[in-house]
């Protein structure tokens, strides 16, 4: 049948496609993971470019989020965790022992599955990375900052009148957002997402989509999603994990139309395990 | 006709999570192959009517020919269908747009056929006789219209399987088809009108290119064959190089 790429690179666990972008924001190579005794991560290379959204997609276990969280170094928190191989941001290593990882996580934020705002005001909650971090000089330059971050979030005009109510009062797109608007605060230039919407209904997902659409204009942005439908929608560039190994990457639209891995189509058609 | 066969091709024998996923493709493609076999019925049974003087046969093609437009109709609704509920993605997108092409090719096959018998009975009403046409234009017209349904025979099969091979099989008999009819045409405009009215070559040339067109949709059923196994849109590309480049392939 197939006589192409597909029918050969079946049993291949190289990775398909090109890992590399040129001028990458973040460019990782050879990437291994272990939790104590077992490899989670089997030499991934995987480039991120500037202003693009890159989806990672992949069953359950297979590796996704793990390497998402090489990439602000949140592995170093889990005992026993060890992380190989060289990731750069702008070309500086950021597992060099010298790199503290407290300004890391602020250049390169994180949001996660669920929303998780402090349990403190909607303005304390965007005010707080700026103000560990001394990014602002007085009152008047944090509020700009937070009103800037919640506009860029799209949530100001539905917080502006209530700024000191607790962020846990809001929906969960609302939190959500929030917790996007506490990320961008801190000025990162990459954002990791972590599954974003996946306790959200289809009109806050929706809302996230588009703001993740906008924000690439300043940001890279690296998302892990179980959703093929989302991953489509919102990345230039969709990478797909198996058992820890990177099979294939490539541009969105010819990943989700003509895969050449085998194991990607099956994956994205609905037809694995 | 060969048997379509509903056999799954060996890229699909793996089948969705969701086997009604499968169901829906498999009912999808059923109904393409069934239009298939009617259309192939259709040709056979307006040619015959032309060249063998059968003009009642030529009432019975046009009394089918709904069916194949009902069948049109079916296979839209299983498109829109697939595509709501389970947003298919690369060789399950590519088998439900391109089912979705061929079923356009297959019906408008089904109208060149309607289009025969349309001319074979307006030649009835012209008096035409048993031997209106001569023995060389009744071979030359049985020499296109072995061509034309043997491509759309052979391109039906393609879609049963989503085979190729059997796909640059067709490709290759383009020329034939060409051939047979530019014979046709030869018989009846450059060496004269083989002892027909105006009217009548008209009527005759009108048969003559619809068999021609019978092939070309028999090459784009072809095309997105090759679509739906490659992943390649090769349409408006060159014929000999592509089949050159896929038989190698295939080597």
């Amino acid at each position: 049948m197939r006589s192409g790429e597909l029918a050969r690179s079946q049993e291949s666990r190289e990775t398909v496609g090109d890992y590399s972008v040129p001028d990458a924001r973040m460019r990782c190579r050879d990437v291994e993971v272990w939790y104590g005794d077992k490899r989670a991560i089997h030499g991934v290379s995987l480039d991120l470019g500037r202003n693009e959204v890159l989806s990672m997609i992949g069953p359950s276990g297979c590796g996704k989020s793990t390497f998402l969280r090489c990439l602000n170094r949140m592995n170093d928190t889990i005992d026993g965790c060890r992380v190989s191989g060289s990731i750069q941001l702008d070309g500086e290593e950021i597992y060099d022992r010298a790199l503290d990882p407290v300004p890391l996580r602020a250049r390169v934020g994180m949001v996660f599955q669920k929303p998780n705002p402090f349990p403190k005001s909607i303005y304390e909650n965007v005010a707080y990375g700026p103000r560990i971090h001394g990014l602002t000089n007085n009152k008047t330059e944090l509020d700009a900052l937070v009103e800037t971050s919640l506009r860029k979030a799209g949530l100001w005009d539905e917080v502006k009148d209530r700024l000191d109510a607790p962020g846990t009062g809001l929906s969960g797109g609302q939190q959500q957002r929030l917790c996007i608007a506490r990320t961008i605060a801190v000025s990162p230039e990459v954002i990791l997402m972590d599954e974003p919407c996946s306790a959200l209904d289809p009109i806050a997902t929706a809302i996230i989509e588009e703001l993740i659409d906008e924000l690439r204009a300043n940001y890279s942005i690296a998302i892990v999603t179980h959703s093929m439908q989302q991953a489509a929608r919102v990345s230039q560039r969709t990478a797909y994990f198996h058992l820890g190994d990177l099979i294939e990457v490539g541009e969105t639209n010819q990943i989700f139309t003509n895969p050449q891995h085998r194991l990607t189509e099956d994956y994205i058609t609905g037809r694995f395990g | 006709m060969t048997e379509p066969t509903t056999q799954a091709p060996a890229d699909l024998a793996r089948g969705h999570t969701v086997s009604r996923y499968d169901q829906e493709l498999a009912k999808l493609r059923g109904i393409i192959l069934e239009m298939g076999e009617h259309v192939v019925e259709q040709i056979q049974g307006a040619v015959s009517a032309l060249v063998s003087h059968e003009g009642s046969q030529a009432f019975r093609v046009l009394d089918r020919e709904p069916q194949i437009d009902f069948l049109a109709l079916d296979a839209d609704e299983e498109v829109f269908r697939v595509i709501a509920r389970r947003q298919p993605t690369a060789i399950d997108l590519r088998i439900v747009l391109a089912l979705s092409k061929i079923a356009g090719d297959v019906e408008r096959a089904g109208d060149k056929a309607a289009r025969i018998a349309r001319q074979t009975i307006e030649l009835d009403a012209l008096g035409r006789g048993e031997e209106l046409l001569s023995a060389r234009l009744r071979e030359a017209l049985g020499a296109l219209d072995a061509c034309a349904c043997c491509m759309f025979e052979h391109s039906i099969n393609g879609v049963a399987r989503f085979d190729v091979r059997v796909a640059l099989d067709v490709f290759e008999r383009e020329p034939a088809l060409y051939e047979a009819s530019h014979a046709v045409r030869a018989l009846l405009g450059d060496e004269g009108q083989e002892g027909l009215s105006a009217r009548q070559t008209v009527c005759v040339l009108t048969c003559a290119h619809a068999l021609e067109r019978i092939g070309n949709h028999a090459a784009n059923v072809a095309e997105q064959v090759i679509y739906v196994a490659e992943g390649q849109d090769v349409r408006f590309r060159n014929r000999e190089i592509l089949i050159e480049t896929l038989r190698h392939r295939m080597l």
